[in-house]
């Protein structure tokens, strides 16, 4: 029976209506700007100005007390590393100038950071491993169904309180988890991260995190970042550029300032060629 | 300039031109950020006088090459101390011009482990006094955290 114009009609509203609906669901395409509302709003936030450094006696002190919860097989390989760096061979993990990544790239630093609060966004501004940063989404949106993989991974955060909560995917999987520059591991993907970050005292800051990595952790492991704040000058963070130690500053023959290869050992050393 | 000096000084281009020879070879890998496992902190040089040839200001790591001796009157070698970031160093008071080519100064530092002629840089003392140390654990301590 051929439907008839009334039935047709009825059918085509009813399928613009759907696509309205669906339209609704979905992700905002664009980053709308700003209302003088939105940067009022910032002033309700905790203060997390300044320059931050952070704690290294804490970090010493966590990768004997935070034991990651290697699977048998990943512990193996970790051992190894272990007693090749007790023996003064350690296996350079961040030597090739790669970024350091997730969650590395906050755990493992001895630089400094700042944070930036901006509407819909907390960006973390980084020193060391090439100034690089972390982009924080705070506007509600979700993360991207399949995300390319990235060093840093797609980070979404919203506020609880005055704690900033952060969830990460999307990390590369040949990034570490290491407890140190010479000890760690590959994920080998679908990592999560999960980071709690909180003022615990008027200058020190906490991030917790919370590393779900399925191929080599038997359990998430639970760490934390104390970061300590610095208001003096001097604390200003400056250019790191990770390359840069590869060479030396020379003159070409044209009288040209320039920069030339710099010779180092396999280890990670510039030494005198004469051994 | 003495004639051991002048055999000293084209030891020293001789060395620097094998140096580089070697680099334009091999494709060495970055400092980048690595472990100081290969330094031995039990074991403490002390060149007391020194010759500064080289300061560099560079990240991820600063370095430091001089000339010294580990025994007086010994002939001097080329070292290469190996120090942390620029950021830090000068949070620590220290600046590009903390070292110049020529300086004398007294110094330590925690040598290779495998024998080569680098080290992690410790203490230097200058001509004028000044002693510049640059552990950023230790100059942690001073700067105030809530949490002790």
């Amino acid at each position: 029976m051929r439907p008839s114009m009334r039935e047709c009609l009825i059918a085509i509203g009813f399928a613009a209506a759907s696509a309205a609906a669906a339209g609704a669901a979905e992700e905002a395409t664009i980053n709308p700007p700003p209302k003088p509302a939105d940067w009022t709003a910032l002033a309700q936030l905790p203060d997390w100005s300044g320059v931050w450094t952070p704690s290294l006696s804490d970090q010493a002190q966590r990768m004997k007390l935070d034991q990651i919860p290697w699977t048998p097989a990943a512990a193996a390989q970790i051992n190894k590393l272990v007693a090749a760096e007790n023996a003064g061979n350690p296996k350079g993990l961040f030597v090739n100038c790669l970024p350091e990544a997730m969650p590395s790239w906050m755990l493992i630093t001895h630089n400094a950071m700042e944070f930036l609060f901006t509407p819909g966004r907390v960006t973390i501004l980084g020193e060391s491993d090439g100034n690089r940063l972390r982009r924080i989404y705070t506007d509600g949106r979700s993360h991207p169904a399949d995300p390319d993989p990235t060093f840093h991974g797609h980070s979404i955060g919203h506020w609880e309180g005055q704690t900033l909560v952060v969830d990460t995917v999307g990390i590369l999987p040949e990034t570490y988890i290491a407890p140190s520059e010479a000890v760690g591991l590959p994920n080998n993907g679908d990592m999560h991260v999960v980071e709690h970050i909180h003022l615990v005292g008027p200058d020190t800051l906490r991030d917790d995190l919370e590393i779900t990595a399925p191929h080599v952790l038997a359990k998430t492991w639970k760490t934390a970042l104390i970061l300590y704040r610095q208001r003096a000058r001097k604390f200003d963070i400056v250019e790191g550029v990770c390359m840069q130690g590869n060479f030396s500053e020379g003159v070409d023959a044209s009288g040209n300032a320039v920069f030339q290869s710099a010779p180092q050992t396999e280890g990670g050393n510039f030494v005198p060629a004469d051994k | 300039m003495t004639k051991l000096g002048i055999v000293y000084r084209l030891m020293y281009r001789a060395l620097l031109l094998v140096a580089a020879v070697l680099t334009a070879i091999v494709s060495a890998p970055s400092v980048a950020h690595h472990s100081f496992a290969m330094f031995d902190f039990n074991n403490t040089v002390t060149f007391k006088a020194a010759t500064v040839k080289e300061f560099r200001w560079t990240n991820p790591h600063v370095v430091l090459l001089v000339e010294g001796a580990r025994q007086p009157g010994a002939p001097p070698e080329l070292w290469s101390m190996e120090l942390t970031s620029p950021g830090n160093l000068t949070r620590m008071g220290w600046s590009r011009h903390s070292f110049k080519p020529g300086d004398q100064i007294e110094l330590q530092f925690n040598p290779l482990r495998d024998g080569k002629h680098g080290g992690a840089f410790k203490q230097a003392k200058l001509a004028t006094g000044q002693v510049l140390t640059s552990s950023v654990r230790d100059y942690e301590k001073l700067e105030k955290p809530d949490i002790k």
